[in-house]
């Protein structure tokens, strides 16, 4: 029933498909060059092109130290491109904003705050009482398992805790695009599945738009509307795979489906022969 | 549960002070020397100092010194030292100063300051302020240098200014290093109390001290340092107290989890 075998490769513009909405962010010819201690400049990205449509699951793969966190940096306001420019809704990013909810890959959690003041923090931010913010986090902590813990400071929580805390601290204050660094990285196998579920409920809940970092090819294809292949240093988009599988996923069922196991396999190619290309050169 | 450990551990303080009295104790008796009196003579004097009202209000003027002193330097080299840690530019136009400020003993400014302010309280508070304000300033400077970048991002996404980011996010995640370099400014405070008090007798603890050791009674000279030194080892133990109340978020090992759940 499903129609592409061969998934349908995007050429490099990030071309829109134009069924959905207009772009969420736009991401226009960007490179970002960092000064290295005075030597020699480092270019981590070179030339970058993506568009997320409004309410798209955008995930991005790629080697280690191939830029992708620096991209995810630039369009939440943290860091400037070198050349070309990020936008979001249409206006050009120069700074961060609550639009924009980072989850970092160091968590970068507040250690005086405890879980609950932590989570608590942006709603309280955004002048929201303590009580409805404390009732909205308490939900938020029991979602990502952390039930119990609201009153233990973060020195006291191992990787994986502090991680569902950073993306509970994140999801506080709602911001319509979220920028998720492997958020799922530290987690065992059981709670990353869960988490990943309780994502793509938000997500078809809220209809946020996700930018998503990963190193998992199988994560990606199952969140994904589009997978977003980089190769190694200096960062260039590789490819961008549209992920025609139908929604809402069912895991047990899509780890059995062919396309989605074509997908999988299409795309870990497609990184080999990436690393295969930097071999060589 | 207070195991036999934990009890030798809490009493240990109160046993080296006796220890260290015993030893003074003997060493007095066994030199018996008029500029050396025991341990229990400079004890018994010192209900004598503290009774005298006289006494009594010059040790309270050092003390009143020390605080305005040592507060006055920590409103100023907290803002001082956190915005030197996260400005290159603050710090650029401040470090030439304070690094030629740094190495001077404060004590040793003492007769150009009196030149300006006189021998009262001003020049005396002034030293101070300058003993307790350099380290404080640079560990704030050191623990707004460390504070993690993300964190600061973080903040940003929800929303918060650059002043609200220095107060609520820096100012935080520094404090265990603020805390630390005002434990040391403290001690200083003590220090260099005295010593202005030294230079330029007028009043206070250091003054009755000297003016003691002039007068060759050295059962107050001994006394005052037994007072002094309680001073400061009681300061020490409350502002520690203080301190690990405030951060104990950051304290590497205590038992928080078993009240946690
Ligand atoms: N502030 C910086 N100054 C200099 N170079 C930097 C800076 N930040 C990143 N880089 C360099 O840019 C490149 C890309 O870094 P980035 O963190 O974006 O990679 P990444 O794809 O997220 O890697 P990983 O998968 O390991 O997280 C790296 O080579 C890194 O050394
Ligand atoms: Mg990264």
């Amino acid at each position: 029933m499903q129609v592409p075998l061969r998934p349908e490769i995007d050429t490099g513009t990030g071309a829109t498909s134009g069924e959905r909405a207009r772009a969420m962010i736009e991401i226009a010819s960007v490179s970002k060059r960092f000064e290295t201690s005075g030597r020699k400049s480092h270019l981590a990205l070179s030339d970058i092109n993506l568009t997320v449509d409004d309410g798209a699951f955008v995930s991005i793969l790629g080697p280690s130290g191939c830029g992708k966190s620096t991209l995810l940096y630039i369009v939440g306001g943290f860091v400037a491109p070198s050349e070309g420019v990020a936008r979001m809704k249409g206006t050009t990013i120069t700074g961060p904003g609550p639009d924009r909810g980072p989850v970092f890959q160091e968590f970068a959690l507040f250690p005086w705050k405890t879980v609950l003041g932590n989570v608590t923090y942006g709603l309280r931010q955004q002048g929201v009482k303590r009580g409805e913010a404390e009732a909205q986090s308490l939900r938020l902590i029991e979602m990502v398992g952390l039930k119990g813990f609201e009153h233990f400071y973060p020195k006291e929580l191992s990787g994986g805790m502090k991680q569902r805390v950073a993306i509970a601290r994140t999801l506080a204050y709602r911001p319509s695009v979220l920028l998720m660094d492997e958020p799922f990285g530290a987690l065992d196998a059981h709670t990353r599945t869960r988490l990943q579920n309780d994502l793509l409920n938000i997500w078809e809940r809220d209809r946020k738009t996700v930018l998503f970092v990963t190193h998992s090819v199988e994560e990606a294809v199952f969140l994904s509307d589009k997978v977003v292949v980089m190769t190694r240093a200096p960062g260039r988009i590789k490819q961008i795979v549209d992920i025609d599988l139908p929604r809402p996923r069912i895991r047990a069922e899509l780890l059995l489906d062919s396309h989605y196991q074509k997908y999988v396999v299409d795309i870990e190619r497609m990184i080999d022969d990436g690393r295969d290309d930097a071999e060589h050169s | 549960m207070t195991s036999a450990r934990s009890i030798i551990a809490k009493l240990s303080p109160l046993l080296a002070c006796l220890g260290l009295l015993a030893v003074w104790q003997i060493a007095a008796l066994w030199l018996d020397t008029e500029s050396f009196p025991t341990a229990s003579h400079a004890l018994q004097t010192v209900p004598q100092i503290l009774g005298d009202p006289e006494q009594l209000l010059n040790i309270l003027d050092s003390i009143r010194r020390m605080v305005i002193g040592f507060s006055l330097a920590v409103l100023i080299s907290i803002p001082l030292g956190l915005a030197m840690g996260r400005s290159a530019r603050v710090s650029a136009f401040f470090n030439p100063l304070l690094m030629m400020i740094y190495p001077v003993p404060k004590a040793a400014l003492m007769p150009v300051i009196m030149l300006w302010l006189g021998v009262g309280d001003a020049s005396k508070t002034l030293v101070i302020f300058l003993g307790v304000s350099l380290p404080v300033i640079y560990h704030s400077f050191q623990g707004a240098k460390a504070v993690e970048e993300k964190m600061l991002w973080s903040g940003a996404a929800m929303g918060l200014n650059g002043l609200q980011r220095m107060v609520r996010i820096v100012l935080p995640a520094a404090l265990p290093e603020i805390l630390t370099g005002c434990r040391t400014g403290l001690v200083l405070a003590l220090i260099t109390m005295v010593t202005s008090e030294m230079i330029a007798r007028q009043s206070g603890a250091g003054n009755i001290l000297f003016n003691a050791m002039d007068m060759a009674q050295y059962d107050t000279v001994f006394a005052m340092i037994i007072i002094i030194g309680a001073l400061g080892i009681v300061l020490d133990a409350a502002f520690d107290k203080l301190r690990w109340r405030l951060v104990k978020w950051a304290e590497p090992h205590q038992e928080i989890l078993l009240g946690a759940s």
